[in-house]
């Protein structure tokens, strides 16, 4: 074989590594919106399930969540006092003791609100 | 008689809890912190969706950040954050509880300068610090910034040599919260 020849090789070779090196330490976020979810819950049944840790599992996950809104604050909304959903950009026109569905990811239970929170979410509907 | 001391001390208990709270809260605080070093990829994150609440009359504030609510620019750096070392399926919060030295919020004006003492709970691990903090009042809303400096392995966090070039020691963290009557 040439030199030329094992030249080519290793710079092919080296090419492959390094695209595929970059794309493994510069993949893409997860996009909450696309993902399909893993689990369809009520608001309070949420929270529950949070007071008596039995949600361990849900943490990281993209779940739905429904429920009546009860508040909604800048780029967040609260469902029955128990699920808090913040969103990157409000995708929907909603108002309180709107019934929703809504879609996002579970990052845990906050015990100063004793409320359960979401981000990255959007309105299914 | 005992029935009516005994109702007259709750009577009183209730009437003081109820003179004593003065409570400021937000749930969309906001955490940044950094450990960047120089001529790396940066080492930075922010939550927004941090939890506060200020017990005006006595001066006890409390926060709360769900760790997983920290978002990086690169996604495999808040993996490593999330997996790797602050461990946050198993340490799913970090907290922090204690009192604004001297806090009167009536002697407030402008811009002043407290001292926070309490204890941060990261990582599973409690550590009493004493941080400074910015305070003002705006109307019904209570501004409250501070920037200071934290070690990961005062938080039993280990950072493994191969990437330790990359991730600062010393990592500063800025908080702000913008506190709403309740």
């Amino acid at each position: 074989m040439s030199k030329q020849r094992i030249f080519l090789i290793v710079l092919l070779l080296l090419a492959v590594v390094g695209y595929f090196g970059y794309n493994y330490v510069y993949q893409d976020h997860r996009n909450i919106k696309t993902e399909t979810s893993q689990l369809e819950i009520t608001a309070p049944y949420l929270l529950e399930r949070f007071k008596t840790n039995d949600a361990e599992e849900l943490l990281n996950k993209t779940i739905t969540v429904t429920g009546e809104i009860s508040n909604i604050e800048g780029d967040a909304i609260t469902l029955e006092e128990s699920v808090y959903a913040s969103f990157d950009t409000m995708n929907t026109e909603v108002s309180v003791k709107d019934k929703v569905k809504i879609k996002g990811r579970c990052i845990g239970y906050d015990e100063l609100f004793e409320i359960v929170k979401l981000d990255q979410s959007t309105v299914i509907k | 008689m005992k029935t009516t001391i005994t109702f007259a001390i709750i009577c009183f208990a209730f009437i003081v809890s109820a003179v004593g709270q003065e409570k400021y809260a937000t749930k969309t605080g906001q955490i940044d912190f950094e450990a960047s070093v120089p001529s790396f990829e940066e080492v930075k994150a922010a939550n927004s969706n941090v939890s506060a609440v200020l017990d005006a009359s006595t001066g006890k504030f409390a926060a709360l950040a769900l760790m997983k609510g920290f978002r990086f620019k690169v996604a495999l750096m808040e993996e490593h954050f999330n997996e790797n070392y602050i461990e946050s399926s198993k340490y799913p919060r970090a907290t922090f509880k204690g009192i604004i030295q001297d806090f009167d919020i009536s002697d407030i004006s402008g811009k002043s300068d407290y001292s926070i003492k309490g204890t941060f709970n990261i990582h599973g691990t409690d550590k009493e610090m004493e941080v400074p903090a910015v305070i003002s009042v705006n109307g019904d809303t209570v501004m409250l910034t501070a920037q200071f400096v934290m070690q990961p392995e005062d938080f039993n966090i280990k950072i493994p040599s191969i990437v330790s070039n990359k991730i600062a020691e010393d990592v500063n963290v800025f908080v702000e919260f913008s506190l709403q009557k309740q």
